[in-house]
């Protein structure tokens, strides 16, 4: 499917780029973290109170702090020492943040695949209609992309998220099911909304990049001379106009699973995803302890930004190599 | 001889790509008289556009010039390098290569200005012809302590970001003041540019090409330059606008006495343009003389096969007589020490296999010739037989096969 | 002459978005679940009230007199009243317009003032160890979620060194302005200073790292054009060609990128307010969605809307005037 002269490049690219091997290596890295999320966790994410003898939460190893309890009525200085039961320690309600910060993974990596899927099979065939048929059918649709390209993602994702409602879809867990961790909770929560808003959000970059091409493509000799040997519109478009287009369409794509992990992590963080287990929702559940127990807030950023680098340098990678013409890159 | 503007020596510029060093100029010399108007001329890739921006010190990376000389001559250019930089004079006239890069970079503009092939790339499409023409103006009149002296300058001129800064919020602080653009306008009327207050102000997209090249001239003449380098000239423009910009070329040199250095693959711009002639080939001059010398006379089975190749216009002989085989690799680990063109020629001799001086030949006193047939005559013993190279060389030098250069028919 | 009518067309173009976002609120509104008088009413309270409130309201209309109204309030200024606090939507929102235009302001200056020269630093000098630096830090910056910045900067900054207060803003703009300039006191004003830099610099991140992306690659495509290699000929300082000749022509395409991407600076100013507790538009937001109070949603959304629209045309204004071309057009 991918032609040698590409691959070619793509390899040359690879070889030559240090950040394209270091973007791969995140990558497989964050991928083999979410997949096996359930026999990597130590502890069940979703359980709480794993604290000490006093109530508070445990330090990552090799931090301790300084906390104050009351003893006989007094107030007196206390120290909590880390526990190698809790790698990365617990946060404020006791959950373990080694086994959350897995699973945040793959919350975040569903939501950005699927999201990005959901975007894609909206915004090509729309574009390419477009791109394609051009005129009054052009205008128009491109008119309603304009729209949706005039607002800011996030306040239009908040505010579909208010009026759909924080809808979640469990999905049975298929290592739980298959037995490999009898401990782990059995269902994997796909936030439905949020995918669903983040593809409502950014399928409006498909749809530019895909007309684009369409319009390109519609004016080559060979579609010409397809139309003229009397091959329907239908068929031009799926055999000569969408194979096209699929390049740019591609790395698009990879840059926009970052945008949407970042724009997830977002909606998590104001509170609309709807599961707990998300690297976004962690953060804010930190915020209030950052002056004492800084690592719950702390944590799960770390996870985010190392899957968006990761994300990013390929897409990087695939456009240096692959050079589409697309403008508007990260789109928002 | 001391009339001498420029003097190259032994002039060696190399491109340092990843696949290998390319030879682009290859221990190159020749003079330059002061008011001449010098060709230099040859195939695409032969290295003359390199030559040029040697000059300007234009090459840009990987590119560097690793040898030789550059000697300009200039009285007063050369009072002012004598004290700082004893080592770069010489009987009279200064080594660039010996100055430092700010010091060079001051001669431009001043001591050398440049026009370009395509006008319509070598302008900036975003600001006004005026403003750009004004710019090189400006440029040597802050170089000029003394407005009235026009001569050849020592450094540029200094101006520093957060001028630019400034100059965007206060126009007092522009780079261009108000005298810069009335000169420009001035100029701009000299190269024949009609209505020039109103084109000025226009964009250049809104030139044609013809008018473009008269005002990147207008550009060029800013600061009444000793040496100007055309390279390429009027490859970019329509046969009849051709005549009209080297008639203008013509024209000003008459006029100023400058002298021009004049890069072309066209030998009929040769023929109507120039006094002296190089021939490159490979990075080198392979021939060089007067006109008469070069164009009536030559020497090396290259010029003379170049000359062949000009379509005759009258159809006295209606052809073309192609010079067979491509241009030679230039990469330093594929050219062997022998004449880089007798892979080519049609008179190769056993001395070819040894790279050939340069030889003095019949015809002017400046008449020479990088062939061993300026010295003896061609021989049919001593040919090579045919075949030779294609089997000796590297296999991707194979394909030789007849391919018309270049050299001439435009 | 053509710069006016090329203004009235993007203008009307503006209205035209505009009008689509309302439209879109309102739909969203009408599709969405729920009984407004459950949101303004106690449960206990009698049916003949709720109707009465659903009167009043205008609840009780067709739809498309519900949305003729709405329109037509819209028009004279009026949002109608908030579920939550039965105030007016229109000064609720407009008090909190400043403090969100001060923090997206902020936020553009600093990326702007870093991103330009450390652009054109890194594609004057590539492969050197200052563009190794600027692409690594770009790259990092444009994939670090803000929120998240923003609680860093204030764990480091303000809870460990102290430097700087984690958010809040006590006192506005403007008014520190007017407290300079009349009394000479440059108190408020430093106050103002101190407390917006962490925000700015959270929101600025991002836009920092973008536009240092662009300028580099931007500027390493246009050196390497003819006309740079004949502006270098003339004699020209440095300065000039990198600056006047080449960023300029850079920032053509740029300019376009970041008309796309002013969506990214609101959004990212609602959340970074949320962060830093910024008095601005944003938590009214937040708000506004977490109590379905739809007619301060619709006034804080179309808000946003409409100052969208203002600044893309500023946008645009400045690309044609950058690029003679488009302005000849």
């Amino acid at each position: 499917m991918i032609p040698e002269r590409l691959k070619a490049s793509l390899k040359r690219e690879f070889h030559q780029s240090l950040l394209a091997k270091v973007g791969l290596g995140l990558l497989i890295l964050i991928l083999f973290l979410a997949l096996f999320a359930p026999i990597l966790a130590t502890h069940d994410p979703t359980t709480s109170r794993y604290w000490d003898d006093q109530g508070n939460s445990y330090p990552p190893l090799g931090i301790t702090y300084d906390t104050e309890i009351a003893q006989e009525g007094e107030r007196v200085e206390y120290t909590v020492e880390p526990t190698t039961e809790h790698l990365l320690g617990t946060n404020n309600v006791g959950e373990d943040i080694y086994s959350k910060f897995l699973y945040g993974a793959r919350t975040s990596l569903l939501v950005g695949f699927f999201g990005t899927g959901l975007a894609v099979l909206m915004g090509v065939p729309f574009g390419l209609i477009a791109g394609y048929y051009g005129g009054r059918v052009d205008d128009s649709m491109m008119r309603v992309a304009d729209i949706m390209l005039a607002f800011p993602s996030l306040v239009l994702a908040v505010a579909l998220i208010g009026v759909l409602g924080a809808a979640t879809i469990p999905i049975p867990d298929p290592i739980v099911m298959a037995g490999f961790a009898e401990d782990m909770p059995e269902y994997m929560i796909l936030p439905g909304s949020v995918t669903i808003v983040v593809a409502l959000v950014t399928w409006v970059w498909f749809a530019r990049v895909a007309r684009g091409e369409a319009m390109a493509i519609r004016s080559e000799e060979y579609v010409k001379a397809a139309r003229s040997m009397g091959a329907s519109n239908r068929r031009i478009l799926v055999t000569h106009v969408l194979p096209n287009s699929l390049t740019p369409v591609i790395v698009l794509a990879t840059i926009q699973v970052a945008a949407i992990i970042l724009l997830e992590s977002s909606l998590s963080y104001l509170g609309f995803s709807g599961t707990t287990l998300s690297w976004g929702y962690e953060i804010q559940q930190g915020q209030a302890y950052l002056s004492t127990q800084w690592w719950i807030a702390t944590i799960p950023g770390i996870g985010i930004v190392l899957a968006v680098i990761g994300i990013n340098l390929l897409g990087d990678w695939l456009r240096d190599s692959l050079d589409p013409n697309i403008e508007g890159e990260h789109g928002g | 001889m001391h009339d001498e503007i420029l003097t190259i020596d032994n002039l060696s510029t190399k491109f340092f790509t990843e696949n290998g060093t390319v030879r682009a100029v290859n221990d190159l010399s020749l003079r330059v008289g002061r008011g001449d108007v010098f060709g230099i001329v040859g195939e695409s890739g032969s290295g003359k556009s390199v030559t040029a921006r040697s000059v300007m010190d234009l090459v840009d990376s990987p590119g560097r010039i690793t040898d030789g000389s550059i000697w300009y001559r200039n009285e007063e250019f050369t009072d002012r390098v004598r004290e700082d930089h004893p080592n770069a004079v010489e009987d009279g006239a200064v080594d660039l290569l010996e100055l430092p890069e700010s010091t060079r970079h001051g001669l431009r503009g001043s001591a050398f200005s440049m026009i370009f092939q395509d006008p319509a790339s070598s302008f900036n499409a975003s600001l006004t012809v005026g403003e750009q023409i004004a710019e090189a103006v400006e440029v040597q009149r802050r170089a000029h302590a003394n407005p009235r002296s026009t001569r050849a300058r020592t450094s540029g001129s200094n101006y520093s970001l957060k001028n630019y800064a400034l100059s965007t919020v206060f126009p007092s602080k522009r780079f261009v003041t108000r005298a810069s653009r009335d000169r420009a306008i001035e100029l701009l009327e000299m190269v024949g540019i009609p209505d020039p207050v109103q084109r000025a102000d226009e964009y250049p997209h809104e030139y044609s090409g013809g008018m473009l090249q008269r005002a990147m001239i207008a550009q060029a003449l800013a600061g009444e330059p000793d040496v100007l380098i055309a390279d390429e000239p009027t490859t970019a423009l329509d046969v009849t606008i051709q005549a009209q910009v080297l008639d203008l070329l013509a024209e000003l040199q008459e006029e100023t006495g400058m002298t021009i250095l004049l890069i072309t693959h066209n030998l009929g711009v040769v023929a109507r343009m120039c006094d002296r002639v190089g021939v490159m080939y490979a990075g080198e001059i392979v021939e060089r003389g007067t006109l008469e010398d070069v164009f009536d006379d030559p020497v090396h089975p290259y010029t003379q096969g170049l000359l062949g190749s000009i379509p005759d216009l009258e159809g006295r002989e209606g052809r073309l007589h192609p010079i067979a085989g491509n241009v030679p690799s230039l990469f330093e680990h594929e050219m062997e020490h022998r004449c880089h063109f007798a892979d080519r020629c049609p008179k190769a001799m056993e001395e070819c296999l040894e790279h050939p001086p340069e030889f003095d030949a019949r015809g002017s006193p400046h008449h020479a010739a990088r062939c061993y047939l300026a010295e003896t005559t061609y021989s049919e013993a001593k040919a090579l037989p045919e075949g030779y190279f294609s089997e000796a060389d590297d296999p991707a030098m194979e394909q030789t096969e007849t391919a018309a250069t270049d050299g001439g028919g435009e | 002459m053509t710069f006016g009518k090329f203004l009235v067309r993007r203008l009307l173009q503006g209205v035209f978005v505009i009008w689509g976002v309302i439209t879109v609120m309102f739909a969203l509104r009408a599709v969405s679940p729920g009984d407004p008088v459950n949101l303004i009413l106690d449960q206990a309270a009698g049916e003949e009230l709720r109707q009465q409130v659903r009167e009043d309201l205008g609840l009780d209309q067709p739809m498309y007199i519900q949305y003729l109204d709405y329109l037509q309030g819209i028009v004279v200024g009026d949002f109608g009243f908030s579920y939550q606090s039965s105030r007016p939507v229109l000064p609720m929102v407009l008090e909190r317009v400043p403090a969100t235009l001060e923090l997206a302001f902020a936020a553009t200056i600093v990326a702007l003032i870093i991103s330009i020269p450390l652009g054109v630093v890194s594609a004057t000098r590539r492969n050197e160890p200052a563009d190794y630096g600027a692409t690594i830090g770009s790259l990092v910056g444009i994939s670090t979620p803000n929120f998240w910045l923003g609680l860093m900067l204030i764990l480091i900054l303000s809870v460990q060194l102290g430097l700087f207060p984690t958010g809040r803003r006590p006192v506005a703009f403007h008014d520190s302005i007017w407290i300079a300039l009349t009394t000479f006191h440059l108190g408020p004003l430093i106050t103002w200073f101190h407390h917006i830099i962490l925000p700015a610099v959270a929101l600025g991140t991002y836009f920092t790292a973008l536009i240092t992306r662009l300028t580099r690659s931007g500027m390493i495509d246009e050196l390497g054009k003819p006309y740079v290699t004949a502006t270098e000929a003339k004699g020209l300082p440095g300065v000039l060609i990198r600056y006047k000749h080449v960023l300029r022509n850079t920032m053509i395409p740029i300019i376009t990128v970041l008309g796309l991407q002013l969506g990214t600076l609101i959004g990212g100013a609602v959340i970074t307010e949320i962060v830093f507790s910024w008095p601005g538009l944003g938590d009214r937001f937040i708000a506004a969605v977490n109590n379905r109070d739809w007619p301060l949603l619709q006034g804080v959304v179309v808000f946003i809307a409409i100052s969208f629209v203002l600044i893309n045309i500023c946008v645009d204004a400045l690309y044609a005037k950058l690029n003679p071309k488009v302005a000849a057009q």
